[in-house]
């Protein structure tokens, strides 16, 4: 298999934390994903997607350091790597090549 | 200080951390915690609450339960190498060990054994009748029946001769009605010129029933396969029969079956029928053992019907079975209400029948075999609660071979602790060394099943007198080797699973270091517990085993009141004849006694009959009747305490009574009686005389008021009084000879037929001398698998304190007082077990004797006594051991450390 395929929800999850560089654990990514998207998420959804893509190794992650306001446990940082970056790139030129081929971007009228 | 935050739901916390992997927990529960706390901020401490719970319930997906795979992991328990590891050191375990092996194995073989056979006999019992279609619906009319107004009220298995007919034309409840009626006979083939083949009546102790007169609606009840004639017409018109495919063969040897069809049979010397069909025989285990099914239009047609009325509604006759089978969808409530209100219209006092009231019922099929209120003339009744004590029986013992099992394995789990600290060390996980434990159980309940099915056969035979006849065993069949491995399942679970459980529990740091277990204390407690319950079972069993003895022997010697000493009793064909053969006994010199009697004073030919007691007012009395010329009381030795014996008469003159027929009454002293009157059937006999009461039934039933009278019609069978004592056959060889020989010239044709009094006593009592060579059995079994048990512990101990026994030698401890330190402890267990098992046993007991109007008493020596025994047992046991221990040469045991 050449690549390794993501779900639309992945994919949302694999951008959110590139985009939050390092700072990316469950609670902040939910809080995130829900203010961008505006969908009701849960925080089992975020958790198996994280899952899902580090399985993939798309996402790396190490253990923060303790903090009070969970209670004394660590958080779970996660990292885009390297494999997780280019799979969203390839993405994106697949997306831009067909947006440009896609020249009326209007309905059909006769449909 | 800090105001305490709102906290998360305790429950939903510890749900999380139980089922969520352990690599994924602490993120899980951060995440989960920040988000409260945020929550609370934002809607308070009860909606944050409940958005955790919430929040908690919905991670058990497989993403959070999947447990990260082990990298470090250990060889499955299941590997080749893994299960031919486990073997050898089981192999060499067991080798090691041969003491408490042998123990182990010898304990569980009996166990599985006793369970194997009583299985097999349990699951022959229970396979009775249960192959039938629809057997839900068929049922056997059955009923309460009282003669008259003083009668008891009886159960019975069969109705009135009238009341089938009658039922198929006033009833819609049932789908069919049959009747059949036993008949015993013998049977002749006639062969064309050639000498006819003749077949004997059968034995009733001990041959199935075989020949019945059944109405075509038989055959629609219980389903056979035909094999020759015309189902729908083979019974229909009279002198037609019809026979199972055996029978045939027997009657017809290899003939082609449709060329039997057609040939004739003669029954009852006169009856000629005509073979209309052959029915293929039952391969299952049935009650209905019938082979020869004449067709019940027959009665009507022959002699057959002075002795079948079918159309009374006045009497019953066991011989005279009745089935239905219910209406699809109707049930036994609903078939009930319609048989109670046929039987109201019936029997009643204004209802033509007079006193006589039947008030009809239905006993299931499926109780044919068990119940022993309605009794017939063809089922054998098993007998259920000895099933139960037999499963019970079959239990206990399996739980004291695999109590052996685990007190000897814990006991020397010390010995393997190193072996479990290394194999902890490399990498085996808890559950792989309790496979391992187990596999060694597994090995050992093998031996043990093959050992099982190798002395099943010899057991079946052994106790062939105690086996229902039929139980077949075989090595292959699918049921029993089903079962054989289910028992051997449990046996393993239940003997394995506890010593794997604690061996596998080792610390592998204290366990290498070799202090053992921390919890040897607790250990001890339950080995001492198990040890306990063995002996209280065994110490049950002893205590049956005495009781049960004594009360065998309180029958065998309990004065009944009249002498058996070699009385014959010989039966009659009932006929007039039987009064010339009295006469021609007489005059054989050295015969003391022949009376013409109906039954002898105790047997199991028991009548009730209603007396009218003529005094100021009549009394009705229900007494037990006893048919005997003027010959009877001389005979059996009954003693006259007033009045005199009956006078030589040819017809019922006189009554003579026992003792609790004139107490019953109200007479203080026997000869206040004398001359008063007493009605029979509407006539009244003066009472000529007083017996001393004497034992007419069994000892299970109190003394009934009894009259002995001489009623000519009755009294057809003889006693006969041998002039030897004891029975020796020799010496009585040429006077039966003599009996004979005279019988033969009365009666040429029929079998001769005697039976010594006391055997026929003796035969009363078959149940509880059954009974107690099973408790015999089992407490034999018991109490050696016990102190097998014992054994090994003893041996075990006295290995484990050599070195404290070396030093208390040295110290100038004597034998006995080491003896005594090695067997206090087992004896204290005993003397729990007495205590514990005295109440259990009194209780059984109790209700066994209760059975017995006559009983002996439960006495307190009867428990010292089966204490002693055990502590005997017990000691002899232990003691060969620790003496052996203590005689030992501390300079040897001291020597090497």
């Amino acid at each position: 298999m050449k690549r390794t395929y993501l779900g639309e929800f992945e994919e949302l999850v694999l951008l959110t934390v590139a985009v939050l560089e390092g700072e990316a654990y469950g609670v902040v990514l939910l809080h995130e994903l829900i203010a961008q998207t505006g969908r009701s998420l849960r925080l089992n959804q975020v958790h198996s997607a994280l899952q899902r893509l580090e399985d993939k190794g798309m996402l790396s992650s190490e253990m923060g350091e303790p903090t009070a306001e969970r209670g004394g446990r660590r958080k779970r940082l996660f990292k885009v790597t390297a494999f997780g970056l280019r799979t969203l790139e390839e993405i994106q030129q697949i997306r831009s090549s067909l947006w440009n081929r896609f020249s009326n971007p209007k309905t059909d009228p006769s449909l | 200080m800090k105001p305490k935050l709102p906290q998360p739901p305790r429950w939903a916390e510890h749900l999380l951390e139980w089922f969520c992997a352990p690599h994924l927990l602490e993120e899980i529960q951060g995440d989960l915690y920040e988000r409260f706390q945020r929550q609370v901020k934002l809607f308070g401490a009860r909606s944050a609450r409940k958005q955790y719970a919430w929040a908690v319930l919905s991670f058990i997906r497989p993403f959070a339960l999947k447990r990260k795979p082990n990298p470090h992991s250990s060889t499955s328990s299941f590997h080749p190498a893994m299960l031919r590891n486990h073997f050898t050191i089981a192999w060499r375990n067991l080798a090691r060990n041969k003491v408490s092996a042998l123990i182990n194995l010898t304990g569980l073989t009996l166990g599985i054994s006793a369970c194997l056979v009583i299985g097999v006999i349990t699951g022959f019992e229970l396979s009775y009748d249960t192959f039938h279609p629809d057997s839900e619906r068929i049922y056997r009319l059955v009923g309460t029946v009282k003669f008259n107004k003083a009668a008891e009220q009886q159960a019975i298995g069969f109705a009135p001769r009238a009341v089938p007919q009658a039922l198929r034309n006033e009833t819609s409840g049932f789908e069919v009605v049959a009747t059949f009626h036993n008949m015993e006979s013998g049977v002749v083939v006639p062969k064309g010129q050639a000498e006819p083949l003749v077949f004997k009546a059968r034995n009733m102790e001990g041959d199935p029933a075989q020949i019945i007169l059944a109405d075509p609606q038989y055959f629609d009840i219980f389903q056979y396969q035909w094999l020759a004639g015309n189902p729908q017409t083979a019974l229909n018109a009279p002198h037609q029969v019809v026979l199972s495919e055996k029978k045939a063969r027997i009657y017809f040897g290899n003939l082609p079956l449709a060329s039997i069809l057609g040939k004739e049979l003669i029954y009852r010397d006169s009856i000629r029928t005509t073979v209309t069909g052959i029915v293929a025989d039952w391969k299952h285990n049935s009650d209905f053992t019938f082979t020869d099914f004449i067709s019940s239009a027959t009665i009507p047609a022959s002699f057959l019907k002075r002795e079948i009325n079918l159309d009374e509604w006045t009497d019953i006759w066991s011989a005279s079975q009745t089935f239905v089978k219910l209406n699809k969808g109707s049930n036994e409530a609903k078939a009930q209400t319609e048989l109670t209100a046929f039987g109201k219209k019936h029997f009643g006092p204004n209802r033509g029948t007079g006193e006589f009231l039947f008030a009809p019922g239905l006993q299931p099929l499926s109780d044919l075999h068990f119940n022993p209120v309605y009794m017939d003339n063809y089922t054998r009744k098993a007998h259920l609660p000895t099933l139960y004590g037999l499963i019970g029986i079959a239990v206990f013992i399996l739980l004291i071979a695999a109590i052996n099992f685990i007190n000897l394995s814990t006991a020397q789990s010390l010995r393997r602790s190193r072996e479990v600290g290394v194999r902890k060390v490399l990498g085996s996980k808890r559950s792989n060394l309790i496979w391992q434990f187990m596999s060694e159980t597994l090995i050992l309940t093998f031996l043990a099943m093959l050992m099982a099915l190798l002395l099943a056969k010899p057991i079946l035979h052994t106790f062939r007198s105690f086996i229902p006849t039929g139980v077949q065993f075989s090595f292959f069949n699918p049921n029993i080797l089903l079962f054989l491995l289910g028992i051997a399942l449990i046996t393993v679970f239940l003997a394995g699973f506890y010593p794997s459980w604690v061996l596998s529990a080792f610390r592998p740091a204290i366990a290498l270091k070799g202090t053992g277990s921390s919890r040897g204390q607790q250990r001890g407690y339950l080995r001492k517990g198990l040890i306990i319950f063995q002996f209280t079972v065994s110490l049950v069993f002893i205590i049956a085993t005495l009781i049960v003895g004594r009360q065998l022997s309180f029958i065998r010697n309990k004065d009944l009141g009249f002498s058996t000493d070699v009385v014959v009793t010989i039966n009659t064909p009932r006929d007039n004849k039987s009064a010339v053969l009295a006469q021609k006994l007489r005059q054989i010199s050295g015969i003391e006694q022949v009376s013409m009697q109906w039954s002898a004073p105790l047997s199991d030919w028991y009548m009730l009959t209603k007396i009218t007691f003529q005094d100021e007012k009549p009394i009705d009395i229900e007494a037990s009747t006893k048919v005997g010329d003027e010959h009877y009381l001389p005979l059996y030795q009954l003693n006259l305490l007033a009045g005199r014996n009956i006078m030589p008469s040819d017809t019922l003159k006189e009554f003579v009574v026992n003792e609790t027929f004139v107490k019953n009454l109200g007479f203080k002293k026997p000869a206040e009686i004398l001359g008063k009157l007493a009605n029979l059937n509407g006539r009244n006999y003066p009472i000529v005389g007083v017996v001393q009461d004497f034992h007419e039934n069994s000892l299970h039933a109190m003394i009934k008021p009894t009259i002995i009278a001489y009623i000519p019609d009755m009294a057809k069978d003889l006693a006969v009084k041998l002039p030897t004592k004891g029975k020796n056959l020799t010496d009585l060889g040429p006077m039966l000879a003599d009996l004979q020989k005279n019988w033969r010239e009365v009666y040429p044709n029929e079998a001769f037929n005697y039976t010594f009094l006391d055997d026929s006593i003796e035969k009363l009592y078959a149940k509880e001398q059954k009974t107690a060579q099973l408790v015999n059995t089992a407490s034999a079994i018991a109490i050696l698998i016990s102190c097998l048990g014992l054994l090994g512990l003893a041996t075990f101990t006295a290995e484990q304190r050599t070195k404290e026994i070396g030093v208390r030698k040295v110290m100038g401890a004597s034998i006995a007082s080491i003896v005594a330190l090695l067997s206090t402890d087992f004896i204290c267990l005993i003397v729990i077990a007495i205590v514990i098992s005295s109440p259990i046993a009194w209780w059984g007991m109790n209700q066994w004797l209760n059975g017995f109007a006559y009983h002996v008493a439960i006495e307190w020596w009867v428990f010292a006594l089966a204490g002693v025994i055990a502590i005997g047992i017990a000691m002899l046991t232990v003691s060969f051991q620790s003496i052996k221990a203590a005689l030992r040469n501390p300079t040897e045991s001291l020597k090497s450390e």
